[in-house]
């Protein structure tokens, strides 16, 4: 997903979005009910529209449509305890209030986390942290496993693409597919492996594990806005938590 | 001065019933470059992984003899601080080399450089000189990932150009280059030499490498059998013996029944061919 380079998401500091999801999440955990569980998600909506990742709402919706589904079925038609008909089909109250509020916090934390990695400038944190001071290992493994899928994705296309040129068959019987995925998984997995090793050499040899403050290349801004932002979140995310055990 | 010795090393990887090297003796001296090879599995690339101190540390595996890089023992515990950013190692499989978190070939090329804490205006320089001469600086503002692969590996040269290394380890090298690449590699390599700099080559590649090194080693079974100047050792037998070739009009002279010492170039081969 390529961000406008003016969206918000595109201009804040690394932090914010990190610590807003991070806020987002526990809060999509503790709030009671479908109500609060409703306007969390709501909020999360206009939150990513409003920093210019509103695709990631939609993307979100693919993993989540499922999981919605099977969370209506389970608990809202499945469910236990009073009853409501809807359009002739007969639904547990207590199982829909559940299901809304499971679907809600999903939704919550699945379309702030994809908003978050959409707007994610891995060299931008990298600054962030060195700006800081911080451990560049933990940046390093940070930035490394955000970044792993999609190139893990585009090792598996180019493997899948060599191996069908070789005569793989990735159609018919459910067996012949489940047959396929040796032919591409194995490759990967070792690839992968093979090149842990050679990563790992050349990372030393480039001084990444040296005892060296690291120079920030283009530190990112850090506005009075950014850190207020990052203070109310996480506030926002405490007080959530509160009020699940006080009330 | 000798900027990598040898005496007597030997290493063997874990689990690995014969050694990868053993009693290997051999020197590369600063200025100049020394060109390793040997045949499949003789030892070279185990050779530059002893070197920069990665084997045994990273490898695991059990060192004997002595390896002296940059007058420093690259396996003790303290060689990665002093060594940092010294020697240059450069693989033949420049994606594996990248760093995995820029997104810009100009953050690629400066990783090493903001690791060793440089200031930014040197850093900026440093990486501007190191793409121009590399000739990608057109390519600053791309995403490392999604460079070819000539293009990657000019990228992972211009990286360690940056740091200018007192030593340059190099595994094949020009795998990954066209004839451009390897000729621009080749200048590059003069350069760092004439600068000071010691430079290895482990590389199979005579016809790229036999005028421009000043040494060759040639290492068989894990052992250095034949140490000499290219121009002198590629023109006989024993490199043959040894299970190592010549270049293209060598290989040719010899298989036409020439005696040594044979040509090496077409202009050697035409001069001899129409004596």
């Amino acid at each position: 997903m390529t961000l406008a380079p003016g969206a918000l998401a595109a201009r804040a500091h690394p932090f914010t979005p990190l610590v807003v999801t991070a806020a987002i999440a526990v809060a999509a955990l503790a709030v009671p009910g479908p109500g609060p569980a409703l306007a969390l998600y709501a909020l999360t909506l206009v939150l990513v529209v409003t920093t210019g990742t509103g695709q990631a709402a939609l993307r979100a919706l693919v993993p989540l449509a499922p999981l919605w589904f099977f969370l209506f079925l389970l608990h809202g038609v499945l469910g236990e305890g009073g009853r409501v008909t809807v359009e002739g089909i007969s639904l547990s109250r207590d199982g829909l209030a559940l299901a809304t509020t499971q679907a809600a916090r999903l939704g919550a934390i699945a379309t702030a986390s994809l908003a978050m990695y959409a707007g994610f400038s891995p060299s931008r944190f990298v600054d962030a942290v060195a700006e800081r001071e911080w451990s560049f290992s933990v940046a390093y493994l940070v930035v490394a496993t955000l970044l792993a899928l999609p190139r893990f994705r585009a090792r598996a296309a180019v493997i899948l693409e060599a191996q069908r040129s070789r005569g793989l068959r990735l159609r018919g019987s459910p067996l012949s597919r489940i047959r396929a995925l040796g032919p591409i998984t194995f490759p990967l997995l070792l690839g992968a492996l093979a090149e842990v090793d050679e990563r790992g050499f050349a990372l030393e040899t480039r001084c990444a594990a040296g005892s060296a403050r690291r120079t920030a290349l283009a530190p990112p801004l850090d506005t009075t806005a950014d850190r207020l932002v990052r203070w109310l979140a996480a506030g926002a995310g405490m007080a959530a938590v509160a009020w699940r055990v006080v009330g | 001065m000798t900027a990598l010795a040898f005496d007597e090393a030997g290493f063997t990887y874990p689990g690995a019933a014969a050694p990868a090297l053993a009693q290997c003796t051999f020197a590369a001296e600063a200025g100049a470059i020394t060109w390793l090879t040997g045949p499949l599995g003789a030892g070279t690339s185990t050779a530059l992984l002893l070197a920069a101190g990665l084997a045994p540390r990273h490898t695991g595996g059990h060192r004997s003899g002595a390896v002296r890089t940059l007058g420093v023992d690259p396996a003790e515990p303290g060689a990665p601080a002093i060594l940092g950013g010294r020697v240059a190692l450069v693989l033949s499989s420049p994606a594996a080399q990248l760093s995995g978190i820029a997104e810009t070939v100009a953050q690629e090329v400066a990783f090493a450089p903001a690791n060793l804490g440089w200031p930014r205006e040197r850093i900026h320089s440093a990486v501007d000189r190191a793409m121009e001469a590399l000739g990608i600086a057109h390519l600053a503002a791309r995403d490392p990932s999604t460079l070819s692969g000539g293009e990657m590996q000019r990228v992972v040269l211009a990286a360690m150009l940056v740091l200018r290394p007192a030593l340059w380890l190099l595994d094949e090298p020009t795998s990954a280059l066209d004839s451009a690449g390897r000729a621009l590699l080749h200048d590059i390599l003069r350069s760092e030499a004439a600068r000071g700099a010691a430079v290895v080559v482990a590389s199979e590649d005579a016809d790229g490498l036999y005028a421009v090194a000043d040494r060759l080693v040639v290492l068989s079974g894990g052992c250095a059998v034949l140490d000499g100047a290219p121009q002198d050792l590629l023109r006989g037998d024993a490199v043959w013996d040894a299970g190592v070739g010549s270049t293209t009009i060598g290989t040719l002279a010899r298989v036409a029944g020439v005696d040594a010492p044979r040509p090496l170039t077409v202009d050697e081969g035409v001069a001899r061919w129409t004596r």
